[in-house]
């Protein structure tokens, strides 16, 4: 069998990458241990919890279940690209003010997931959030204040644009 | 949790893929979305030698034929087939059973192929066995049932939500290999050995799916039961189809197909006959509820006990023919 | 009473940005040059005796650094309690003899997953399967076989009591004979777990010189190294525990864990950083869960619905060590004692080991279950004797002042108005037993509401007894926290700089706190045993107090004014009526460092619960006392039932409790969410399955916690017992357990009231639920 590394490139938060991976390294294991991109977060591996995602070309998907070798010439977003201290994204804030972070653990998976949704559908029903957010698994908060959050988030982003 | 040691290809045409099957022979294994294989490849299930992805391979945007047929690139992810206009509007029930497939995530990566050729479960063997259970089962090369220690067979349960579907609606596959191209009713590509539930030779590829639109004079509905709204896989799931006459009151045909209760989808075919060239009521859809339930025996699976799933595959018959009659001249679900 | 700024207030959590932003460090996250991966061999079996351990082929593997098993140890036994009735009972690695399946029999350590994994597939352990019992009931009979001895205290001819608890008081047999209406029920409660997303990981870096460095995913790092220096054999002061963030825990991550001794072991071993990180399905099958009791509860009554006598018999399923086991059913006649009266009382609690994995404490710690049995039994009784269930609740519910059996005294008790105010916020007494009687609209599908009661301390008493706090000033005016508690999520570091900015007058943001590090902050309990709000919080409040008196006696002599006329704000002191006169603290410190001979002013605070008593009160006879403060709540549960399928949906949750007060709302609220979230899941749809010792839903996807799609309503009604005031102890209540206790007999009751079907026993699956309305047969058989 031939395990011989390939060089890849990636494009991760508009930044470049060249590195050497095995074909079977998971692109979370790449992000992680190979980056330290670390805000993306391993709850299962088995893609049961949600907490890796990471959006591939603006669409949420679980980088434990993706290899990092199927991730060339796509654009990657992980947390590190969402916002910063000093200048969050909305539903950032959103979720620091309504109350919607605890432990943090699930919470880089719910600010990619809600971004890839509002990118989408900047005003989606509630039976829309629960259906982009059911992949979450938060054992925090119970949700309630996390559903708060976005539709705080909705509403900035409409009055932004209004 | 990391995947084991694999070689790696990643062709950029079907045909690339099926010679590169016929060269890795059984070592190799496809991988589309890889949602169902790579969390089996973690917990050891499985050890290709090498990996086929499908990712490179480009997917052809759902037509509809002159004839009303619908035809599906197997490479489609979930997420588009339930998001595509032209699907929604000939094939709602298809529509709706793959919203319900897995998380929005999964919904993103998997394809309607690789949901149609996913493994069976059961609680036994969907698990690393490190320590916990070592005794290979039939699923897992050995000679035992876990949960049924004298059964002669493997009692897994193939669980896709969008395979009754396809199977109400009548849809056939295309299968791609070495021999060429065939096309046959999905029906047959299960074995209906849970084992094995596929039929599919080490050389084939199911790479596209086709359905006769359903007419405005139909109705249908899918019904999955589980605990909760999302993620976990179904209990029961049942898919039908009501077609009616011109004066929308008599059905010409029915459809109640049922998954997650057996090593295939299966039809509730006295069910459906009896519901076929009759005016449709509510006491004549619970008989056919009924019926459903007593042609079809349900294997117990994933906690929930035989009565309970015989009496969950009845009930959601019912509501899955009544929703189906509540919606006949529904064109689409929008 | 002067206005508050800081206190009371829902100011945003100070750890929020960090974790928004992904860039909160998790010790997962974790990484040090040369650091070895980990890895633990368990048992396949739930009992047998170890022959033979052969490690060879495993040492030849390249890249393997390092094999422990039990012969590496100093062959110290560890367990949660650790007492001179209850001696530690469990090896770190498995000596002889494995007692459940997932026990640990030996650790690797190799330069990656792949390397380690492969030695484990290389160890050949040789085993003598022993005969095995899983079920409490038959473990306790003669003949059974033996996991440990039966306590030697215990008299009974029982097998396998591994500790037995004891109280009483009035007579409980006079109370049954003046009662008019006697019942007896038996309840069960279920495996479940706790769901922390994080799994349990650890990083062990040893220097040689003595110091052994831990990040670990925990509840408090002084625990974890009182437990590590001692199976090691270290001095206290050379094991170092740092924070790390915490990825949630519930209970599951007080006790010290085999795996995070066999990283410290394997870095020492090896002189390198080990990881050690166990998988979900480790997680699930081999870790601790909750504690699964069998109740039985005879309760007497007076017409008018007085409780007169109770006596209760609790089996603990306890696994193959003790665990946490004694402790449950020592807190099983707490939970009982306090929110109603009771004139004669008779409690039992047995803890049995059986061939399952070990358990251990998990949010509520016994409370739900304990609260279910009790509710659910009262409801039974209202309704015989023909009262409503709040009249039977307000007629014996705790007072204020009212002096528990143990001498507990329960202070401002808000109980009743928790009861009343849930009651009527939900209508519930216009709407209890309409569900049954009215067809709804959608035929299949009823309404029911129910009400749960419960109690919890706020803190009691437990190694090592104290929770110290240190504050000190920086040379900008600004202070430093020093606690050594540990924010798992419920925000204990933002409350700590909320009071310190109270006392203070220093602006929340100009707080700095070090949290969690065994070897810079002051020693603390940790975030269990729900004291952080009233102890730690105590202690922080003593400190800032200590800093507030030097900044006001120095500004005072600085001003020529009295301390009693000085007013502080925003890091300034003036005389009250001249704030154009002010002095910034930063000048303070400066006139500190010059006049106090060099005094840079730091304050220390510590407390403890129950400052008099010397010890934790008995496991085995309840003696002593236990809590010098009890939260109290009421929960109100409105369920929808399908009744074509059995399916519970939990639409509304009213928590109305007695919290003292609310040092921030914001987070209370998220307490009492997840706590509503958490019980809904442990009524209606998570379970361990478990078969023969084994684990059969080891995963996220068949143990079934609530998704977004379940969330229920839940409402919060503060029920205000207790202030806050500037320099002056205060006695706020727990909110992180006692609200995951009475919801589950809530949703019970509620279940009752919509369907007539009483449950016996959680979860109230479908199944249970198809089956009381006759439309299936019993069939208990998992597959």
């Amino acid at each position: 069998m031939d395990h011989r590394k390939r060089v890849i490139e990636l494009s991760i938060n508009d930044e470049p990458y060249v590195l050497a991976v095995e074909p079977q390294q998971t692109l979370l294991e790449v992000l992680r241990d190979s980056l330290s991109l670390t805000g993306t977060k391993e709850g299962c591996g088995t893609g049961e919890c949600g907490s890796c995602t990471v959006l591939l070309d603006g669409k949420p998907v679980l980088s434990c279940l993706m290899l990092a070798v199927e991730c060339v010439n796509l654009d990657i977003t992980t947390i590190e690209g969402v916002g910063s201290i000093e200048r969050m994204a909305p539903i950032q804030e959103a979720l620091l003010e309504k109350g919607g972070v605890q432990c943090g653990f699930c919470t880089p998976g719910m600010v990619l997931a809600t971004t890839a949704m509002l990118n989408r559908n900047p005003k989606p029903s509630e039976g829309e959030i629960k259906r982009s957010l059911e992949g979450h698994l938060c054992r925090c908060t119970g949700y309630n204040k996390v559903i708060e959050a976005v539709e705080a988030t909705i509403e900035k982003i409409s009055d932004t644009h209004e | 949790m990391h995947l084991p040691r694999f070689e790696y290809f990643q062709p950029s045409t079907v045909e690339d893929a099926i010679h590169l099957l016929e060269i890795q022979k059984s070592g190799a294994r496809l991988a589309a979305g890889g949602t169902d294989l790579y969390p089996r490849m973690k917990y050891g299930l499985t050890r290709p030698e090498s990996i086929i992805s499908l990712r490179d391979i480009p997917v052809t945007p759902p037509t509809l034929s002159q004839d009303g047929i619908l035809n599906l690139d197997a490479f489609m992810p979930i997420k588009e087939v339930v998001n595509s206009r032209v699907i929604l509007d000939n094939a709602p029930l298809l529509s709706e059973a793959a919203g319900r497939v897995a998380s929005e995530e999964i919904r993103y990566m998997a394809t309607l192929g690789g949901n149609l050729c996913q493994e069976s479960r059961c609680l036994y063997y969907n698990q690393g066995h490190n320590f916990q259970f070592i005794e290979p089962c039939f699923k897992r090369g050995g000679d035992l049932c876990y949960f049924v220690p004298k059964g002669k067979k493997c009692l897994a349960v193939y669980m896709s939500d969008t395979a009754p579907a396809l199977m109400c609606l009548n849809a056939k596959v295309n299968i791609l290999g070495s021999g060429g191209e065939k096309q046959i009713p999905i029906e047959d590509i299960y074995s209906g050995d849970a084992k094995h539930p596929l039929e599919l030779g080490p050389t084939e590829i199911l790479s596209q799916i086709n359905i006769a639109k359903l007419t405005g004079s139909a109705g249908w509905a899918y019904k999955k039961f589980s605990l909760r709204g999302g993620v976990e896989f179904a209990g029961v799931g049942v898919a039908t189809v009501l077609q009616m006459g011109d004066g929308k009151k008599v059905c010409e045909q029915a459809g109640i197909t049922v998954g997650a209760i057996a090593a295939s989808p299966l039809r509730a075919s006295n069910a459906e006959s009896l519901l076929k060239g009759k005016e449709i009521t509510d006491s004549l859809l619970k008989e056919a509820a009924k019926a459903a339930a007593e042609e079809i025996k349900v294997v117990p699976h994933h906690g929930y006990s035989t009565p309970y799933l015989q009496e969950i595959l009845r009930v959601q018959t019912h509501r899955a023919l009544g929703t189906a009659y509540e919606r006949v001249g529904v064109v689409s679900q929008k | 009473m002067a206005e508050l700024d800081f206190v009371g207030k829902s100011i945003l959590r100070k750890d929020g940005p960090d974790k928004v932003t992904g860039r909160a460090s998790y010790t997962g996250d974790i990484k040090l040059p040369r650091m070895l991966v980990g890895r633990i061999l368990r048992s396949p079996h739930p009992h047998a005796k170890i022959l033979n351990i052969d490690i060879s082929q495993a040492l030849k593997l390249k890249g393997v650094k390092a094999v422990i098993t039990s012969e590496d140890t100093l062959g110290i036994k560890a367990g949660f309690v650790e007492t001179p009735r209850y001696p530690a009972d469990q090896y770190p690695l498995a000596k002889d003899r494995v007692r459940y399946v997932g026990e640990e029999i030996l650790a690797v350590a190799a330069t990656d997953a792949y390397v380690a994994e492969e030695a484990l597939s290389l160890i050949r352990v040789d085993y003598d399967p022993l005969p095995a019992v899983f079920d409490p009931d038959e473990a306790m009979k003669e003949g059974a076989p033996e996991i440990h001895p039966t306590h030697p205290k215990v008299k009974e001819p029982l097998s396998n009591i591994a500790g037995k608890t004891q109280s009483e008081w009035g007579d409980v047999e006079l109370g049954f004979s003046e009662s008019d209406y006697v019942r007896e029920d038996r309840f069960e409660s279920h495996l479940r777990t706790h769901g922390y997303l994080e799994t349990q990981i650890t990083v062990a870096s040893y220097e040689p010189g003595n110091k052994l460095n831990l990040w670990t995913s925990s509840m408090g790092p002084f625990l974890k190294r009182a437990k590590l220096a001692r199976l090691l054999d270290l001095p206290v002061s050379s094991v170092r525990v740092r924070k790390a963030y915490v990825g949630g825990a519930f209970g599951g991550k007080v006790d010290l864990y085999s795996h995070e001794f066999c990283a410290a072991l394997l870095s020492m071993k090896t002189g390198r950083p080990v990881k050690i990180e166990a998988s979900r399905e480790e997680v699930f099958t081999a870790y601790r869960h909750g504690q699964p009791l069998i109740m039985e509860v005879k309760t007497g009554v007076k017409k008018d619905g007085t409780l007169l006598a109770q006596q209760i018999r609790v089996i603990n399923n306890c696994g193959g060590y003790r665990g946490s086991g004694v402790v449950v059913i020592f807190l099983g006649w707490g939970y009982t004692m306090v929110p109603y009266r009771m004139a004669n009382f008779k409690y039992e609690g047995y803890a049995v080991y059986t061939n399952n994995p070990v358990r251990g404490p998990q949010r509520g710690h016994g409370a739900p279950q304990m609260r279910f049995a009790v509710e659910s039994q009262l409801d039974i009784i209202a309704e015989e004797l023909g009262i409503d269930p709040i009249e039977i609740r307000l007629k014996n519910a705790r007072e204020s002042g009212e002096q528990l059996p143990n001498g507990d005294n329960v202070h401002n008790c808000g109980l009743k108005e928790c009861i009343q105010s849930a009651a009527e916020h939900t209508q519930l007494k216009e709407k209890y037993g309409t569900g049954r009687t009215t067809a709804s609209p959608n035929g299949h599908i009823r309404n029911g509401i129910g009400i749960g009661v419960s109690s919890y301390m706020s803190g009691s008493l437990i190694y090592p007894n104290s929770s110290s706090v240190s504050v000190k000033m920086n040379d900008d005016g600004t202070a430093t926290l020093l606690t050594g508690a540990l924010d798992v999520g419920q925000g204990a570091e933002t409350i700590l700089c909320q009071i310190i900015a109270e006392e203070l007058k220093i602006p929340f943001e100009e707080i700095q706190v070090i949290a969690a590090d065994t070897e810079t902050t002051p020693v603390d309990i940790g975030s269990w045993i729900s004291g952080n709000a009233y102890v730690t919080g105590n202690a922080a409040r003593m400190a800032g107090t200590e800093v507030r008196k030097k900044l006001l006696d120095l500004a005072a002599e600085e001003m020529e004014a009295n301390v009693k006329d000085l007013v502080m704000e925003n890091k300034s002191v003036w005389v009250a009526g001249s704030p154009d006169k002010k002095i910034s603290y930063r000048k303070l410190i400066g006139a500190s460092i010059q006049k106090r001979r060099g005094d840079p002013i730091i304050g220390e605070g510590h407390w403890r619960t129950m400052r008099d008593e010397p010890f934790h009160p008995s496991l085995a006879s309840t003696k002593g006392r236990w809590s010098e403060n009890y939260a109290f709540d009421a929960q109100v549960a409105e369920v929808e039932v399908d009744t074509e399928t059995g399916q519970v949906r939990l639409l509304r949750a009213v928590t109305a409790h007695d919290c003292g007060f609310p040092i921030n709302p914001l987070l209370v609220e998220g307490q009492v969410d997840g706590q509503v979230s958490m019980a809904l899941g442990h009524a209606l749809m998570e379970e361990i399955l478990m078969k023969d010792g084994h684990t059969l839903n080891p995963n996220w996807l068949e143990y079934r916690m609530p998704t977004i799609h379940e969330t229920a309503k839940s409402e919060h009604i503060n029920v205000i017992t207790e202030s806050y005031e500037v320099g002056r102890p205060y006695r706020t209540k727990e909110v992180g357990e006692g609200l995951v206790s009475a919801l589950l007999g809530a949703i019970a009751n509620a279940i009752y009231d919509a369907t007539g079907v009483r449950l016996y026993s959680t979860p109230f699956s479908p199944e249970k639920i198809l089956y009381g309305l006759g439309k299936i047969g019993r069939n208990q058989k998992v597959s």
